[in-house]
C-alpha cells in the first residue's frame, strides 16, 4: 500500500507514463545486455537516484518497499556461491566457490538493476496509468481487463479481510493457536463468499452502466508530453550505450 | 390520458420474482413512479427493494408480469437494454459494488465510454459529474484512499455522467455521516431541479416524511401502499403500521398541539425548519 501511495502521490506523477515507462525498459534492456557487473551496478544506482531525487520518494520507504525483495536477492546470491559436491569421500560435501564470485556478482547487480528499473516505474505511476499506457500499446483487452478488476479486488479484498480479521480478534479468534488457526480457515471460506459475491455485485455494476464486455475508460492526457519522452530517451539511450561500449 | 401516460415514466405491472434458493424477491408487485417525482419507496430489510430496483434497470426480468418504461414494456434485446440503461441510472447501496477503476476521473468515464460517445463529450460529461457531486478536486484521485461518502459521490457521478433522466438510488444515506447526508440531500435536490426523476430507497423515515413527493410501501415484495406526500400527516397510520414508525416531527408537532402549547395548524409541518416557523409563528 505505501508503493500505492506513492505512485499516486509523487513528484513525477503528472509526467507521461510513457516516459517513464520508457526510462524503466532502457534501464532493463541495459543491465540484461551488460556483461560488466560495473555497468549493472551503476543502472542500478541511476534508477535509485531518478527514483529518489526525480520522484522524490525518501530513502527510507524506499528501502521498506525493496527490503524483502532485496533480502531475496541477497539469499540468491549467497547460494549461487556454494556449491554442492557428490564425490567427497565422505559424501555430499556443501562447499564454496570463490570461482563462482563473478558471475555471482553480475547476477545480482543485474537483478539488482532491473529491481530497481521496475521500482522506478511503480513508484512513481499508479497502475490505473500503466493499464492504460498497456491499453494504448494494443495489450489483449481481455488481459488489460483481468488487470483492472485484479488491482480493483486487491483493495476490496484487503479491506474486507481487514474487517473479518478485527471482528475474529474482537472476540478472541487469536487467543490461542488452535483458534488462530480455526479462524484463518474461517476467514479463508468466507472470503471465498465474499469474492463471489463482490464479484457479481460489480457485474450487476457494469451492467447498469451499460458494459457490453471489454472494460472501457477515459485516457488521462499529461503536459509536455513529447519533451518528457525525448528526454526518458536520451537518459535511457545513455544507459544502454553504456552498457554496450563497456566490457 | 395522454397527459396521464406522459406522467407515467416507470411502471411494474403484477411483476413476481424468485431467486434461484427459491427465496422470493417480488411477489405479484404493481408500482407506478410518475415523470419529475422525488419518490421514495420504504421498505424494511429484504422487502425486496434492491430486487425491485435491478428490474427497473433491466438486470432482472420478471417471472411473471411485466415492466413499462414511458408507458412501453421493457424491451430485453441488446439495444433495448442499452437503451434503457442509458435513461436509466442506478446506484448501489455499496460503493464498492459500483466502482471499477481505481482512478476516480477513469471510473466516472466509464458508463459514458459504453455508450460510445466522443472523448470530448466523454471529458465534458465526467467534468460535469464531478462538478455536480462537488468532487472535482479528487478527479485525479485513487479510488481507495477516498472516504466511503466520498466513494458514494463518485458512483453517483458515474450515473450522472450518462445524463439519465431517472435517477434511481439504493439506501443512499446507510453509512453516510449527519453532514454527508445533509450534502447527499442538496445534490439530490439540486439533480431533481435539473429535471431528474429521482426513485430512493431508505429506512430514514424522517427524510422520507419531509422529502418525497410520492411514497411507496413495499412488504415482502409486493407494494402495499402509495400516497402523495403532500398526503403524509394524514397518513401517518400507514408509517407506523408498516412498522416504520412515527417520523419525530409529527410526533412533536402532535403532542405540542395535544399539550395546548400550539395551536392546530392549517399546513401541517413536514420538516423541522416548518414546525420551528411555526412554534414561533
Amino acid at each position: 500500500m505505501l508503493l500505492e501511495q506513492y505512485a499516486s502521490n509523487n513528484r513525477w506523477r503528472q509526467v507521461n507514463p510513457a516516459a517513464k515507462g520508457l526510462f524503466s525498459l532502457c534501464g532493463l534492456t541495459a543491465v540484461l545486455i551488460a556483461v560488466n557487473p560495473r555497468v549493472t551496478g551503476f543502472v542500478a544506482l541511476v534508477m535509485v537516484a531518478t527514483t529518489m531525487l526525480g520522484a522524490g520518494i525518501p530513502l527510507k520507504d524506499y528501502l521498506r518497499v525493496a527490503a524483502p525483495a532485496l533480502l531475496f536477492l541477497l539469499a540468491s546470491g549467497l547460494t549461487l556461491l556454494v556449491s554442492l559436491r557428490f564425490d567427497a569421500p565422505s559424501g555430499l560435501v556443501l562447499q564454496l566457490a570463490p570461482s563462482e564470485l563473478p558471475r555471482a556478482v553480475l547476477v545480482c547487480t543485474r537483478s539488482l538493476g532491473g529491481f530497481t528499473a521496475l521500482l522506478f516505474l511503480a513508484f512513481s505511476t499508479p497502475v490505473n496509468d500503466i493499464i492504460a499506457l498497456l491499453r494504448r500499446l494494443k495489450l489483449p483487452e481481455v488481459l488489460l481487463d483481468l488487470m483492472v478488476l485484479c488491482h480493483r479486488m486487491l483493495f476490496v479484498l484487503s479491506g474486507a479481510i481487514n474487517d473479518m480479521r478485527t471482528a475474529q480478534a474482537a472476540r478472541l479468534g487469536n487467543a490461542g493457536m488452535r483458534q488462530s488457526l480455526r479462524s484463518l480457515g474461517i476467514l479463508v471460506a468466507n472470503l471465498m463468499v465474499q469474492v463471489w459475491q463482490r464479484s457479481l455485485a460489480l457485474y450487476y455494476g457494469a451492467l447498469t452502466r451499460n458494459n457490453d464486455g471489454a472494460l472501457r475508460f477515459l485516457e488521462p492526457e499529461y503536459p509536455d508530453s513529447r519533451t518528457s519522452i525525448v528526454i526518458a530517451a536520451l537518459g535511457g539511450s545513455c544507459l544502454m550505450v553504456l552498457a554496450l561500449v563497456i566490457s | 390520458m395522454t397527459n396521464i401516460s406522459k406522467a407515467n415514466l416507470l411502471e411494474l405491472q403484477n411483476v413476481s420474482f424468485s431467486y434461484p434458493d427459491g427465496s422470493q424477491g417480488l411477489h405479484n408487485c404493481s408500482i407506478l413512479f410518475r415523470r419529475n417525482r422525488r419518490a421514495v419507496l420504504l421498505g424494511l430489510n429484504g422487502a425486496g427493494k434492491t430486487t425491485l430496483f435491478l428490474h427497473c434497470n433491466g438486470i432482472f426480468r420478471p417471472q411473471k408480469g411485466q415492466v413499462l418504461y414511458n408507458s412501453s414494456p421493457l424491451d430485453y434485446s441488446r439495444q433495448g437494454l442499452r437503451e434503457l440503461r442509458s435513461r436509466v441510472g442506478l446506484v448501489f447501496q455499496n460503493p464498492d459494488s459500483q466502482l471499477f477503476s481505481a482512478s476516480v476521473r477513469e471510473d466516472i468515464s466509464f458508463g459514458p465510454m459504453n455508450l460510445g460517445l466522443e472523448r470530448h463529450e466523454v471529458c465534458t460529461r465526467v467534468e460535469q459529474a464531478l462538478e455536480a457531486v462537488g468532487m472535482t478536486d479528487y478527479a485525479g484521485k485513487a479510488v481507495h484512499n477516498l472516504s466511503y461518502g466520498q466513494k458514494k459521490r463518485v458512483c453517483i457521478a458515474g450515473v450522472l455522467a450518462m445524463q439519465p433522466e431517472l435517477l434511481i438510488l439504493d439506501e443512499p444515506f446507510a453509512g453516510l455521516d449527519v453532514s454527508m447526508q445533509t450534502e447527499l440531500n442538496l445534490i439530490l435536490d439540486q439533480l431533481h431541479e435539473q429535471g431528474i426523476t429521482i426513485i430512493l430507497a431508505t429506512h430514514d423515515i424522517d427524510f422520507a416524511y419531509q422529502w418525497a413527493d410520492d411514497i411507496c410501501v413495499l412488504v415482502q415484495g409486493t407494494c402495499k401502499a402509495v400516497w402523495d406526500g403532500l398526503q403524509n400527516p394524514q397518513q401517518l397510520e400507514q408509517f407506523v403500521a408498516h412498522g416504520f414508525g412515527m417520523p419525530r416531527v409529527a410526533q412533536l408537532y402532535y403532542s405540542l398541539v395535544q399539550s395546548g402549547l400550539l395551536a392546530s395548524s392549517q399546513a401541517i409541518p413536514r420538516s423541522h425548519q416548518e414546525l420551528l416557523n411555526l412554534i414561533h409563528g
